[in-house]
């Protein structure tokens, strides 16, 4: 397994964020991680990044502690962090100097495909700063990709170019999560989805197996949340 | 006719993996796909639909077992030059068959009155 959870609870102040969730991500799986706000989908995501500690459980990533795999791993998170300043020439060299699997010329290659503007990201709609964050995103080497929620917000032009990028980038030993709730988009490129709905897994299945018994990924999301 | 109506998929129509092997035969049966052609990379074609590649892999291996498509190593996929044209043609027209069944099936007409609304329909169009 690349990354697996053993019973993990992770308790906010407020909320609970997931409740005893054991889960396996074996290399080379396309992973859809799907809910609606506060189900733990984001708590899920950052829990395997290293970003928060379990209250209970013990999640591994690469064999480790998630902490220690941290450069090894890409995490896209839903904050959007890009200073304003910075252009797409900017990013390449905060990349370059923060991580060493960034490979420029395939980032290079991703700001064409993706269509980012050359300019500073002050002046980049929501559409064009969610493509440059996930050019800088796909432009590292990694085996594990987590993606929290990279279509949310931005048009329906950019979210198709988000997902072309991924079908084109995606090198077959390597395993993507990413959540997102524009599930109808998005489910004909995961191979498994994990509905998570108030903090556990309330399915988790294989998508090709749910439209063999007649469901699309989103009437089976429909069916866990009524 | 763009490229991607002519692979148009249902998610709730069953996997998709089947459901691109139908529009392979589909598009041969019309002559829109003929032997010898090469289709879509795996990957290309699954960046056109939005499809994880695997799914696309995995109909081709069908369409490939099938008879209808042969893989030239380092050249691409092809239709092969012996696909059965005809074979597909009829299993295309009788899945039309049968949808056309199933739904007038459902109205409770018999076999004459759909029959009859189906040659009306067939020489209003000729016209």
């Amino acid at each position: 397994m690349l990354a697996s959870l053993d019973h993990v609870t992770k308790r906010y102040v407020k909320a609970d964020g997931v409740l005893d969730l054991t889960l396996g991500f074996p290399a080379g799986e396309v992973v859809g991680v799907l809910g609606l706000n506060g189900s733990g989908k984001s708590t899920l995501l950052k829990l395997i990044a290293g970003l928060l500690t379990p209250t209970d459980g013990t999640v591994r990533v690469f064999g480790e502690r998630p902490r220690q795999s941290r450069s090894k791993l890409v995490f896209l998170g839903e904050q959007d962090a890009l200073w304003n300043w910075m252009t797409p020439k900017d990013a390449e060299k905060f990349m370059t100097g923060v991580y060493e699997d960034f490979d420029a010329k395939r980032f290079q290659e991703l700001l064409e495909v993706l269509d980012v503007p050359r300019r500073k990201t002050k002046a980049m709609s929501k559409g064009e700063r969610g493509r440059l964050r996930l050019a800088m995103s796909l432009s590292r080497d990694s085996k594990l990709y987590l993606l929290d929620e990279p279509l949310a917000g931005i048009d329906l032009i950019s979210r198709e170019k988000i997902l072309s990028s991924l079908v084109r980038e995606w090198h077959t030993d390597e395993t993507i999560l990413l959540s997102t709730h524009e599930v109808a988009e998005a489910e004909g490129l995961f191979e498994r989805v994990l509905l998570m709905k108030a903090g556990r897994v309330a399915l988790d299945a294989k998508a090709e197996g749910l439209r063999d018994e007649g469901k699309s990924v989103v009437d089976a999301f429909r069916e866990v949340l009524a | 006719m763009t490229n991607t109506d002519r692979w148009t998929l249902d998610m709730d129509a069953g996997p998709i993996y089947v459901q691109i092997g139908v529009r392979v035969k589909e598009q041969l049966a019309r002559g829109d796909l003929v032997p010898g052609e090469k289709l879509p990379s795996a990957r290309d074609l699954a960046a056109l639909l939005s499809v994880n590649p695997n799914t696309v892999a995995h109909a081709y291996e069908r369409l490939e077992a099938d008879g209808v498509i042969e893989t030239k190593r380092g050249l691409g996929t092809f239709i092969r030059e012996d696909a059965p044209v005809a074979g597909t043609k009829k299993e295309t027209l009788d899945a039309a068959a049968r949808r056309f069944v199933n739904d007038t099936r459902r109205l409770g007409v018999s076999l004459e009155e759909a029959v009859s609304a189906l040659k009306e329909v067939w020489n209003a169009g000729q016209s």
